[in-house]
């Protein structure tokens, strides 16, 4: 992240000077055993997305090919399409999920907020209490308002479970701004509007920003909810390749994890981009 | 201050509304049916609940509790590794190796490892090769062990960004004089930085902790037989026997558990804070 | 900036609505549980023979996951549905498993249609007619039949069991090299189980056929204490899929399995073709998959002329017999004539149909079976 490479810069300078090859080959030790053990389930994956056959007692496929490939993309199911819903829905509900978090980080973040715990552990119960048997009321609610089958039911639906993420990252990120430039804004006189969108805001932009990933992610990963509010009408990617993931097909399931990626990178990067005008901002202070 | 008290509950609001219409509400029938049975205000759910899945639930707090414990120390020592390392290459290299398994869902995860950590998976068929050991020193790291590594391996990207993120965003100017002073990195770790992080690095454990609760997947794709987690047993409860009651009551107990870990989080950052203040 | 997300979201959904009606066609949606290749026959094959018959008609598959959770969620979001009281539901047909289609019909929320379709009188054996002691006459069509077995490797099991009693002895003999998925990950070990109940606990037919008596549980105790004993020699693997896969990585040699899932590894090289089964003394349980359609269907002739053609012979015999080597759904006369011999022959290659009409028992009625369950929970893995 920008953030960090700013600040390593001024504490590198500092540091640099300093002896340190044996705490250099130690961190690269750390690195190479971490490495090791983030990559290897995820080459066992790019593994998967190629392996027509792998009996036992062989260490790798017998057989390595493209057939699972054409199986996803077969001309029955409109992945692309589902891809593109997916990807819809997932950016709708981080708009939502920040519209409503943002001010409630805000407001949570002053210790001075009656009912505090309360109002925090609220926002944990969409995932806190495990979902599986309340998704028949809310299909049964959702029913009921004629929002059963539309974009804007699925993004809600995705939306209270993305506010966990949201508004307790959020009220972290806020509770880090420095109360003093709150504060001398204001007695300097500035509007609270002013103060909030150009001196607390950008504080807290990193952290917010980190929210709006998972919240993206959580989205883009969620079958369940899609399946009791959006279907028949809507389909997702993970609605679409759900019965071969839950059933441990593992080269459907890497081939969809895959997919997957395409989007959630590029929205990191797009949030990436779209942080830099915050962080320069950060640094004038 | 009476007004302006006010002003921060409009603030919350829409998201207050937001999540009680659209998940509050339903959620009521779900724990109107963990303690009621044909209308009657009834504890047999919960009895029957504890009664057949008590080991379970004290399983499933052992897997969370060292999984979050885990979790803690291996993305604090990321994080602390990006932010106060004065090499580039490794800070480059460790910024972007960490951030993999984020865009990895828990089921496909959970499928990932399932052969990776299988008795003759990936895992063991690389050090087999390798010569480390021989195919009848294999052992299957399916079961608790299993589960807890792939929620450790899931969830410490999410940790570390927010720690890290939470680091990155801390006064320099503090550790350069704390350096001048002739601090050494840990105790500028120590004495520092982790009391300033402290909101993010709780907020991260309570975040991981949920969802730790409340994944299926992974206790039905790498735990093998008995005991399970919490959530599996509600999806067999309602799956198998359409038995709504005692799952709704296990939803509360699961819910519970996470919700006294979040308080036990918010009252020490709200005295910490006190103190400070 | 409400107003302006307001309006970006109705403009989606403004956006989505015209996409859907551009097509201007019926849909019909077809919801199915059960695995993957389950649904991918629903779309691969049954949809387009329908939608060259049916002009202007596009099949909508949804795949709700395999086991009884996939059932489930359709039992939910009908049951939801009928409780919002909604004039039409937006499922038309499903596929779902034995026992679900008794609840289905117990909460009302199925169309009594086989006697409005031409191939209703096609099946006459008793699951069509009960589901785990429930009457579902007349609001069912088989899909298929399917069974569960041992499967083992006949590489490394030159002589394999052939009832319960061998296969402790066996086990002792080869410590963890048998196993199965319990009773919480998937149907496969919960038939296992079941079995083991019609072996050592109370005979498959007095449990199946006859009404609910407690007193008929007498001696279970007994035969949960020697299943906890047999538990200490077999490895537990992670559901339905995980036994298998197990298998194929040669964790464990024997453990017990779905019949069509089987099949639909080995013809997609997902196990080695060394894989055999065997069908033990006294007995295993198997189970149809149900074809219904629900109460408020929004399109039910559609849905039954769906119906008509997947259960009819033609589709029975090249569809479900050929393609996948599954049992028919339809009474097995009318499906053999369609074949030739050889590929009817195949289907009996692993399980001859002596042991199959012997051995291949029903799920007990719902009350039993839930005990059974229960019985597990609080006996052996307590």
């Amino acid at each position: 992240m920008v953030a960090q490479s700013v600040s390593n810069n001024i504490v590198l300078k500092r540091l640099k000077r300093l002896p340190f090859a044996s705490s250099f080959w130690l961190q690269m030790l750390f690195i190479l055993i971490f490495s090791l053990l983030l990559f290897g389930p995820i080459i066992n994956l790019l593994i998967w997305t190629v392996t027509e056959v792998w009996y036992f007692p062989h260490a790798l496929p017998t057989q390595w090919g493209l057939k699972y490939w054409h199986q996803v993309f077969n001309p029955y199911s409109d992945v692309s399409g589902s891809l593109l819903t997916s990807l819809l829905i997932a950016v709708l509900t981080v708009g939502v999920c920040l519209l409503v978090s943002v001010p409630a980080g805000y407001a949570l973040s002053k210790r001075s907020m009656p009912l505090r715990v309360f109002w925090m552990l609220l926002f944990l119960i969409p995932q806190a209490f495990p979902n599986l048997t309340v998704y028949m009321n809310i299909a049964r609610l959702f029913y009921g308002f004629g929002l059963n089958g539309t974009l804007l039911g699925v993004v809600l639906v995705h939306s209270v479970h993305g506010l966990m993420f949201s508004v307790w990252i959020s009220v972290a990120a806020f509770s880090a701004t420095d109360p003093l430039l709150e504060r001398a804004s204001r007695n300097l006189g500035a509007g609270s509007f002013y103060t909030f969108f150009h001196i607390v805001l950008p504080q807290a932009a990193p952290g917010i920003m980190a929210s709006c990933i998972f919240v993206f992610l959580e989205s883009l990963d969620e079958f369940t909810g899609t399946f009791f509010v959006g279907a028949p009408d809507i389909t997702t990617l993970p609605l679409l390749l759900y019965s071969a993931s839950m059933e441990g097909n593992y080269q459907i399931a890497s081939i969809t994890a895959l997919i997957l990626l395409v989007p959630s990178i590029l929205f990191m990067v797009v949030i990436h981009k779209f942080m830099k005008p915050e962080m320069l901002a950060k640094l004038g202070k | 201050m009476q007004q302006k008290e006010a002003q921060k509950l409009w603030l919350i609001a829409p998201a207050a509304l937001m999540v009680s219409l659209f998940f509050l509400y339903p959620l009521c029938f779900s724990l109107y049916s963990a303690v009621t049975l044909d209308g009657a205000l009834t504890l047999s759910h919960l009895d029957k609940a504890f009664e057949l899945y008590s080991k379970d639930m004290l399983f499933t707090v052992i897997i969370v509790l060292v999984s979050v414990m885990l979790l803690a120390i291996l993305s604090i020592s990321i994080a602390a590794l990006i932010t106060l390392s004065p090499f580039r290459s490794v800070v480059g290299i460790l910024g972007f190796l960490y951030r993999l398994p984020l865009f990895i869902p828990f089921i496909v995860a959970a499928q990932m490892m399932r052969t990776f950590l299988a008795k003759n998976g990936l895992m063991n068929n690389a050090f087999v090769a390798s010569g480390l050991m021989t195919p009848m020193d294999t052992i299957s790291f399916l079961g608790w062990s299993g589960i807890i590594i792939t929620f450790v391996w899931k969830q410490l990207a999410f940790s570390t960004l927010l720690i890290s993120g939470a680091m990155a965003a801390l006064d320099d100017a503090q550790i350069r004089a704390a350096r001048n002073l002739g601090a050494s990195r840990l105790r500028i770790l120590f004495g520092i930085i982790l009391p300033q992080i402290a909101p993010s690095l709780g907020v991260a454990l309570v975040l991981s902790t949920v969802t730790m609760m409340s994944v299926l997947s992974v206790p039905m794709m790498i735990g093998t037989g008995t005991p399970t987690m919490i959530s599996a047993d509600m999806a067999f409860r309602v799956d198998s026997y359409g038995d709504y009651h005692v799952a709704n009551a296990l939803g509360l107990v699961s819910y519970l558990i996470c919700a006294g870990l979040a308080w036990f989080y918010l009252r020490q950052s709200l005295k910490d804070k006190g103190a400070a203040a | 900036m409400f107003t302006r997300t307001r309006i970006a979201v109705l403009a989606a959904i403004g956006l989505t609505s015209v996409i859907s009606a551009a097509h201007g066609e019926t849909v019909l949606n077809v919801a199915s549980a059960g695995s993957q290749n389950m649904v991918d026959y629903v779309k691969t094959y049954l949809a387009p023979k329908f939608e060259a018959t049916h002009p202007g008609v596009t099949i909508n598959v949804i795949g709700t996951g395999p086991g009884d959770a996939g059932s489930q969620k359709i039992y939910e979001k009908l049951s939801a549905q009928k409780d919002s009281n909604q004039p039409t539901w937006d499922i038309d047909v499903a596929v779902v498993h034995q026992k679900m289609g008794g609840e289905m019909v117990k909460d009302d929320l199925l169309a009594k249609y086989r006697s409005q379709i031409d191939t209703g009188k096609l099946v006459s054996r008793d699951s069509a007619k009960n589901a785990l002691g429930t009457n579902v006459n007349g609001y069912v069509m088989p899909m298929f039949h399917s069974q569960t077995a041992i499967a083992y490797n006949s590489d490394f099991v030159k002589h394999p069991p052939t009832s319960y009693n061998q296969l402790v002895t066996w086990t002792q003999q080869h410590p963890k090299e048998f196993g199965y998925n319990g009773i919480k990950n998937g149907m496969s070990g919960v038939s296992f189980v079941t079995g083991w109940i019609y072996a050592y606990g109370t005979n498959a037919k007095t449990l199946s056929s006859e009404p609910y008596n407690k007193a008929n549980e007498a001696n279970w105790k007994s035969a949960f204490a020697k299943l906890k004993a047999f538990n200490k020699n077999v490895t537990f693997t992670p559901g339905n899929a995980g036994t298998l896969d197990m298998l194929n990585r040669g964790e464990i040699f024997m453990g017990p399995v779905w019949v069509d899932m089987f099949y639909s590894w080995k013809a997609q090289g997902k196990i080695p073709p060394s894989m055999k089964l065997s069908l033990i003394a006294p007995g295993m349980p198997g189970q149809p998959m149900y074809y219904v359609i629900p109460k408020k269907a929004a399109h039910p002739e559609l849905a039954r002329q769906f119906i008509e053609l997947a259960t009819s012979p033609e589709v029975q015999a090249q569809g479900i017999v050929k393609r996948f080597n599954w049992y028919p759904g339809i009474d097995a006369k009318y499906v053999k004539s369609k074949l030739d011999k050889a590929t009817w022959d195949k289907l009996f290659a692993e399980i001859t149909p002596e042991d199959l009409s012997k051995y291949g028992k029903s799920f007990p009625i719902a009350q039993y079976f839930d005990d059974i369950k229960e019985g597990y929970e609080r006996q052996v893995s307590n």
